[in-house]
């Protein structure tokens, strides 16, 4: 069975290998580069006391950033020519029926092929993660937060549980759907979807979010890295406004926008920020990957049912 | 006691709503070359992908040398299956798929396969989809023997193959069965691919067997019985008559004779395996169409 594995799998591994390398290189080169002009910068602007930053830091590096965020695909990537392809291709062919009247069991076929891919994904994008992890260094302290779009799927566990996921749902719809084309389709389709699902109506309510009033003419101020969720212009009464309050008499003739504030902030308007704070963002690593791993163990379950309990 | 290489009892298929086989009970003894004869969709693929344990029975049971197909290592060593599409991986060649073949089976031959390849003038080294139809086949008939099967299931093997390369499979065929107690059970929707190598024959008709026995002695118990205008119910009664076919000056019946003719007024003539199986396929119009096709 693992001369099998090797015969059919071997280009794979090695087009995976051969782009992974290329890209530890490019990650490497230009991570190491951006995090001394990161530093740089930092020293020189704090001994004049004028610091900010996230000007044009690392314009020239825009090839590099985008081929760093193009590791969010890497999941769909793989669970399209790793998994939708593992048994299609073979019932596509026939050779699935070569295969099972060998004297090697349909069943240890299976768990052999699914096994194997499975541990090859989660070695690519443990190493890809790992990569794009370390160079996400500098750009992190740049950015706002970690908890939204290319930085939570690509960064620490989360992508290793998303290929999982992606390779299990290739295989299932590979299972189910007999064809290759079909079941690449369907990949590359349910992952964007469940991906989308998941990241808008479920990641910002895996804890509980913190809620906080500022006045209406001080600074919003979380803590720095906090995922804000909702900023909203409320009464007194604390009724949500749709942001245009009409300016009432009693405050009299306002001489500019500051002083319609104070007088607003005086009657009682606020602004209500709800936000993930920094601290939130391992728990919400480990919650979304899990929640992913669990997908992946239902559809791994529905392809080996399906495949060993019906007819060849 | 006989042992049975294949046997059946009241087999039965069901896809959706249409049964592709039903109340299928024949037996095979061992070491015969059967072949199984049918039109087109008749249930032939659907029995032997039962037989090879790819598809499950919706009725019945089958018993390949005593044991219910399973996904299981000591049922898979006994069979060799070739599928109808000759199934290969198309950019392996054919050494690819011998090692396949040696790294998947426990008793496989790897001398044997090899050298049938190379005594046959197949390319070893040649993606099997730049093969002909007859080599691929080849190749697929020693991955089939390799593994040295007890029961060598063979779906159509010679439709896809023209003439020369029908004659050429045959005889590879028969030669490695020649020796050594292996089983045939081979299918085409042509009788005359099959009569030179088989000794034992069963005939599907829509999705039932309606003959099975050895050949010899279909030949010997299925008479013509020809006699002027007679009346037929003493023999009707005795044998069992297949078909009658009256004419103004005579009466003929196949029969499959029960016991010697008393009547001395019949003429008693041999019939050919052709003529049977046409006659057991007389209300199965079409499929007797289709089952001639191609004899002389």
């Amino acid at each position: 069975m693992n001369w099998l594995l090797w015969r059919q799998h071997r280009s794979q591994v090695f087009v995976t290998v051969v782009a992974t390398v290329l890209f530890a290189v490019a990650v490497l080169l230009t991570g190491v580069h951006m995090a001394h002009i990161y530093k740089s910068s930092l020293a020189a602007c704090t001994a004049n006391g004028t610091c900010n930053l996230v000007g044009n830091l690392f314009s020239g590096y825009g090839a590099i950033i985008d081929l760093v965020h193009l590791s969010i695909a890497l999941p769909v990537v793989l669970g399209t020519f790793v998994g939708a392809t593992l048994v299609a291709r073979e019932r596509e062919h026939a050779t699935n029926v070569l295969v099972w009247t060998q004297t090697v069991t349909r069943r240890r076929w299976l768990y052999s092929k699914i096994a194997a891919v499975l541990a090859g994904t989660v070695i690519a994008s443990a190493v890809v993660s790992a990569l794009v992890t370390w160079w996400s260094n500098t750009p992190n302290a740049l950015d706002g937060n970690r908890f939204e779009g290319a930085q939570f799927d690509t960064q620490n566990v989360l992508p290793i549980a998303l290929a999982i996921f992606a390779v299990a749902l290739g295989i299932a719809a590979g299972c189910i759907l007999r064809r290759t084309l079909p079941a690449l389709a369907t990949t590359v389709g349910a992952y964007v979807g469940v991906r989308l699902l998941v990241s808008v109506y479920l990641r910002p309510h895996y804890l509980k979010p913190i809620t906080r009033s500022f006045p209406l003419n001080g600074d919003v101020s979380v803590p720095s890295g906090s995922w804000t969720l909702k900023e909203r212009l409320v009464d007194a009464a604390g009724k949500a406004t749709n942001g245009r309050i009409p300016i009432p008499a009693s405050c009299g003739p306002i001489p500019d926008k500051g002083g319609a504030e104070k007088c607003l902030g005086r009657l009682g308007f606020h602004q209500v920020v709800t936000y993930q704070p920094p601290s939130h963002y391992w728990p919400f690593q480990w919650i979304e990957s899990g929640l992913f791993v669990g997908l992946a163990a239902v559809l791994i379950t529905v392809a080996v049912v399906y495949t060993l309990r019906r007819d060849a | 006691m006989r042992t049975l290489a294949v046997e059946t009892s009241d087999l039965g298929k069901r896809y959706g709503k249409v049964w592709a086989l039903q109340n299928c009970s024949i037996e095979v003894p061992t070491g015969r070359v059967c072949g199984l004869v049918g039109a087109n969709g008749a249930g032939k693929t659907t029995l032997l992908r039962m037989l090879a344990g790819l598809n499950r029975p919706t009725t019945g049971r089958a018993l390949i040398a005593g044991r219910e197909p399973a996904d299981d290592p000591e049922f898979l060593r006994e069979i060799g299956y070739l599928a109808q599409e000759v199934p290969l991986y198309r950019r392996w060649n054919a050494a690819d798929h011998l090692a396949l073949g040696a790294h998947m089976n426990p008793s496989w031959d790897a001398e044997l396969t090899v050298d049938r390849l190379r005594s046959l003038g197949i390319p070893l080294d040649r993606p099997v989809e730049s093969l002909s139809g007859g080599m691929r086949a080849q190749v697929a008939l020693a991955l089939a023997l390799g593994k040295r099967p007890r029961l060598l299931l063979l779906d159509e093997p010679v439709a896809a193959l023209d003439p020369l390369a029908r004659h050429e499979f045959l005889a590879s065929l028969a030669a490695a069965v020649a020796d050594g107690g292996v089983t045939v059970l081979m299918s085409s929707h042509l009788l005359p691919d099959l009569e030179r190598v088989c000794d034992h024959l069963v005939l599907i008709a829509d999705a039932r067997p309606v003959i099975c026995g050895d050949i010899e002695h279909l030949l010997d118990t299925h008479k013509l019985l020809t006699a002027p205008t007679r009346d037929t119910t003493a023999i009707e009664r005795e044998h069992h008559v297949i078909t009658k076919t009256r004419t103004p000056r005579e009466v003929s019946l196949t029969v499959e004779l029960t016991g010697p003719v008393i009547d001395p007024a019949w003429r008693i003539d041999d019939l050919r395996l052709e003529e049977i199986v046409l006659a057991y396929l007389g209300q199965h119009a079409a499929s007797a169409r289709a089952v001639m096709e191609g004899v002389r």
